[in-house]
């Protein structure tokens, strides 16, 4: 029988591993009372590649070309002086703040056109080709553009995030309302309800876990367009310290503003799965 | 039971067709006040068409329908349905969704409080006003329908296929419950199933489709005393007037069965 943990606690390290969970110490002796119990744990799998990986890229970085790439020693070394500097703390302000607007901001437009578009044929017609269209074009290439107009600016970037993430919505909420049931609407309408009734009674709550599996999507691209729009235009945040920093060889600390910006992906979307599962209690996917 | 002067709902050369294609034609039928009318026929002759016509949400190819001697174009007061699939909102609660009707009224939710509650006891749902429509049987589900149905007041009530997703026990006791109901506090009732069973005991008179495009092959008297019971399927009279409509109904599918050039569709076997 192979023993795969008899290495996690040899190499055990304290690094916070992605998921932060379960790394309570595993003797080797415990496997010879319970190997299959305690080793399969889904945890503790996941910490042990993790570590796995971790181990990988030291080894092979120390054996290769340890001169100019990065290991995780030396990003765990840098942790406590960028997590103190306060470049840093204020670059993580403004990108998040940034985003958190970006995503306000996308979900409001997101809802109202994903609810036209999906409710109206006449608006799908109109509107569905640029949707589509859009939703699939790379928003980074028009981030030079957006420089232009709207300068070398936060704007630019608030701009960015809402073009990036207000698509997804759209798409979502748009099939959402498309799809809302039939017999719903029929309820409406033999209870002569008006037409305000219709949209904020039935047809909103009807799309609103859309609302919410777009807002999910949305977040990566929302990441993504704030990253994209420091780099670009130079705009002080999370993406602009990882620029700078690379390029004054500080991988390091690259890193772990790298690492950040996982980690708030991570937070925000377990947010949205928070919100389904308290406040959309109805919510029973078929 | 068939006058026609004081008819509550009145159904003139109805006819229905989405493009080429004719649902149903030329039917006149009336319901009397206080009269449940049945309709049957094979699956796909339009019955929830019809339904769907009287009511208002669709609109007729041509003919009329009135309700009260008013022609119906859209939706009208007093006219309450009960789906198949029951339509309650899962995002509100039983209570919520039985109060729809009277919400939409704009009577608030503590004035409509009272007559909520007596109508979900009436259906025996108490316990479940604050329970989700997830959270309940699809017997239930449908109790908190008719109960949503019957909170506007309606003087016309219609029902479209009621029980058809229900198991058979649920629906053999549903049956009786929304007789009981209806007994109660009689309207004219329009009621849509394929059971032929639940038409006739259910029903003053039978309405039976046949044809395609459907038209009407008969208007059946039952002439069952009320109220009726489980008892009263193994009446003498319900098994002759059953044994009638069910072969009015098979005559036509057999039909359709030995001429497969009358449509271009297969032949459905179900009754």
């Amino acid at each position: 029988m192979k023993h795969p943990a008899a290495e996690s606690t040899t190499v055990r390290q304290a690094v916070p591993v992605a998921d932060g969970r379960d790394s309570r110490p595993e003797p080797v002796e415990a496997a010879g009372r319970a190997p299959r119990s305690w080793w399969r744990h889904p945890a503790v799998v996941r910490t042990v590649a993790g570590l796995l990986i971790l181990v990988v890229w030291q080894v092979v970085v120390e054996a290769t070309a340890k001169s100019y790439v990065t290991r995780p020693t030396g990003v765990i070394k840098v942790i406590p002086s960028v997590l103190t500097e306060h470049l840093f703390l204020s670059d993580i302000g403004t990108t998040l703040t940034a985003v958190i607007e970006g995503l306000a901001m996308a979900t409001v437009i997101g809802t109202v056109v994903g609810l036209l578009v999906g409710r109206l044929p006449d608006v799908r017609r109109i509107l569905g080709m640029y949707v589509n269209g859009v939703y699939a074009m790379p928003i980074i290439a028009v981030v030079p553009l957006l420089t232009v107009w709207f300068g070398y600016t936060p704007t630019a970037r608030l701009v960015v995030i809402v073009l990036e993430a207000s698509l997804p919505v759209i798409y979502n909420v748009a099939e959402g309302a498309r799809t809302v049931p039939r017999t719903y609407l029929e309820v409406t309408r033999i209870h002569r309800a008006p037409w305000w009734r219709v949209w904020f009674g039935v047809v909103l709550p009807a799309s609103l876990p859309y609302v919410l599996a777009g807002i999910d999507l949305a977040i990566g691209r929302a990441l993504i367009g704030a990253v994209v729009a420091e780099f670009i235009a130079s705009i002080n945040g999370l993406g602009y310290y990882i620029l700078f920093n690379v390029n004054s060889f500080h991988e390091d600390r690259a890193i772990v503003a790298l690492i950040v910006l996982a980690l708030f992906a991570i937070v925000l979307r377990a947010l949205v799965n928070l919100v389904i599962r308290r406040v959309l209690v109805w919510y029973r996917p078929v | 039971m068939t006058s026609t002067a004081a008819a509550k709902i009145q159904v003139r050369n109805l006819s229905k067709a989405y493009g080429d294609k004719e649902v149903f034609r030329d039917l006149t039928f009336d319901v009397a006040e206080g009269e449940i009318v049945s309709i049957v026929g094979p699956s796909g002759c339009g019955k929830t068409t019809l339904l769907r016509s009287v009511v208002g949400l669709v609109n007729p190819t041509s003919g009329s329908v009135a309700i009260n001697a008013q022609q119906v174009l859209e939706p009208t007061e007093g006219v309450a349905m009960v789906f198949q699939h029951f339509g309650l909102f899962p995002w509100k609660t039983v209570a919520a969704n039985v109060a729809y009707g009277l919400t939409v009224q704009g009577v608030s939710r503590r004035a409509s409080a009272p007559r909520v509650q007596e109508l979900i006891d009436l259906v025996g749902l108490q316990g479940f006003e604050k329970a989700y429509p997830h959270q309940l049987s699809g017997g239930m589900q449908q109790r908190a329908g008719l109960a949503r149905a019957l909170a506007i007041e309606p003087s016309v009530l219609v029902m479209d296929e009621p029980f058809a997703s229900l198991d058979a026990q649920t629906r053999d006791i549903l049956q009786l419950e929304v007789l009981r109901i209806w007994e109660s506090r009689p309207t004219a009732m329009m009621f849509v199933t394929h059971s032929i069973d639940e038409a006739v005991l259910m029903g003053d008179r039978i309405v039976i489709l046949s044809g395609r495009p459907s038209q009407i092959f008969d208007v059946v008297d039952v002439n069952i005393q009320r109220p009726r019971e489980r008892s009263t399927v193994d009446s003498e009279r319900f098994r002759v007037v059953r044994d009638y409509v069910w072969n009015a109904v098979m005559k036509d599918t057999n039909r359709l069965v030995t001429e497969p050039d009358h449509s271009g569709q297969a032949a459905s076997s179900g009754h």
